[in-house]
């Protein structure tokens, strides 16, 4: 496994609380930052209910804003949110799938950007997410998804509970590729 | 032959020839263009164009001046609905038209305008609130067909979601006291559509042309990579009066820009700006 440099998280609305339980199993040092698309509504308030258990800060990015470990960065409404290096980049561009922010969006610039150093985690139920995971996947980034119903070759499946020890073995793995 | 793999050296290198290319024969400067935003508009234009490469992109741009204007308009992305965004336009009306109404005359720019929609809904607001007469409105943009629509003041003709953005930004009539209908398509009143002076301007090569009490600048440098948003944050300064209003997109930001130090934020107006230095 190639050291992780950033880790995706894509999910649909109606993933929310499961979303909600996934971040507090984030380690509180996080060694890269995490960014974050659930499809929302133009109005609806997400980075408050979204922090409220996480260990870590959740922020709505700004554009060209710089992405730092440790924290959780949330895709606001109306735009997409793609990676540039080590920032964040903005667009406006139509909705796919119906949706902007898009997860497939994210996960691609993600995959471009970092290469093999991106892990992904999907919460299925959507169809927007798949394109994204399989070009991470051909990156040779580590994919894995909650609640699939197809089986996708290289991509691991995780139960909610078992977020925890995944992140850990992301994080472990990180830790000793990094630290001389 | 086969299109590159996404992200590959090869794409890479393709993208580099068409910026170049587009560059050296006319012009235009796409080089600086944030890289993550362009690749997926390029490649979306593809898929419309029913081309295979960048490669074969760059000989039609090269060949004929229309693929170009094709390819701008492209990166120029969709139109956006009048009044798109009402807190925008509501909060402009109750912080920054009464410090205006103080001043003898006022010169407004608008940044970027595109096909003009924003242009039209920002002309609207200062004639309802009777700053008509007094301002002169400049918009710019750096595609000239763009411009051609805007100039003709038609839009596609308003949909309900606009007349209630309309209201919620606190406008005072009705939106269609504005425009007249003309099929699908809803064409300003006459007034609006000759106060406006649209003008051919790229914010990433062209200087600054005249001293403004406000610029609006929201949502364009999305499309530039940081190094080029800094040097039009430049420009947009200079331009700008000292005491006068920059209005930017709602998620930009001018923190880590330049002249940052120069601006006061205006509290609870996403993102408008005071130059005060």
């Amino acid at each position: 496994m190639s050291p992780l440099g950033l880790l995706v998280v894509g999910a649909p609305r109606e993933a929310l609380a499961e979303v909600q339980a996934a971040l507090s199993m984030l380690p509180t040092r996080m060694p890269v930052p995490v960014v974050l698309v659930v499809h929302r509504g133009r109005h609806e308030v997400l980075a408050g209910p979204l922090g409220h258990r996480c260990p870590l800060p959740v922020v709505e990015p700004d554009d060209k804003q710089a992405l730092l470990p440790g924290r959780v960065y949330l895709a606001p409404a109306g735009y997409h949110l793609l990676v540039d290096g080590g920032c964040v980049c903005l667009s406006r561009e139509p909705a796919e799938h119906g949706q902007r922010p898009s997860i497939d969006a994210l996960f691609e610039s993600a995959s471009e950007a970092h290469g093999p150093g991106v892990a992904g985690l999907l919460f299925g139920g959507h169809d927007d997410g798949w394109a994204g995971l399989a070009a991470l996947r051909e990156q040779g980034g580590c994919a894995a998804v909650i609640h699939a119903e197809e089986e996708t070759d290289g991509v691991e499946r995780v139960p909610l509970g078992g977020v925890k020890d995944w992140l850990a073995r992301l994080v472990s793995g990180t830790r000793m590729k990094v630290l001389p | 032959m086969s299109p590159p793999e996404r992200g590959s050296e090869l794409e890479q290198l393709e993208l580099e020839l068409l910026l170049e290319a587009v560059w050296r024969h006319y012009g235009f400067d796409l080089r600086d263009h944030a890289r993550p935003l362009l690749l997926r508009q390029l490649r979306r234009y593809l898929r419309e164009e029913r081309l295979d490469t960048l490669s074969a992109l760059q000989g039609r741009v090269l060949h004929d001046a229309d693929a170009l204007e094709g390819l701008l308009r492209a990166l120029a992305g969709p139109p956006r609905p009048l009044f798109a965004d009402p807190a925008f336009f509501r909060s402009f009306r109750e912080r920054v038209v009464p410090v205006l109404r103080t001043w003898p005359s006022v010169r407004v720019w608008h940044a970027g305008c595109g096909s003009g929609e924003e242009t039209y809904a920002l002309a609207i607001l200062l004639m309802e609130e009777g700053l008509w007469g007094r301002c002169r409105l400049y918009a710019s943009d750096s595609s000239e067909g763009l411009l051609a629509d805007a100039r003709t003041g038609a839009v596609p003709l308003p949909e309900e979601e606009e007349a209630r953005h309309y209201l919620e930004a606190g406008g005072r009539r009705a939106l269609s006291d504005y425009y007249t209908r003309d099929g699908n398509w809803a064409v300003f009143a006459r007034p609006l559509r000759e106060g406006i002076f649209f003008t051919q301007h790229n914010l990433a090569t062209d200087g600054s042309f005249n001293e403004f009490q406000v610029v609006l600048c929201r949502d364009t440098l999305l499309a530039y990579n940081r190094a080029l948003s800094h040097r039009v944050h430049k420009r947009l300064y200079e331009s700008l009066s000292r005491f006068g209003f920059l209005c930017l997109g709602r998620k930009e930001s001018i923190s880590s820009t330049p002249h940052a130090a120069a601006y006061e934020e205006i509290e609870d107006s996403g993102r408008v700006f005071r130059r005060v230095a």
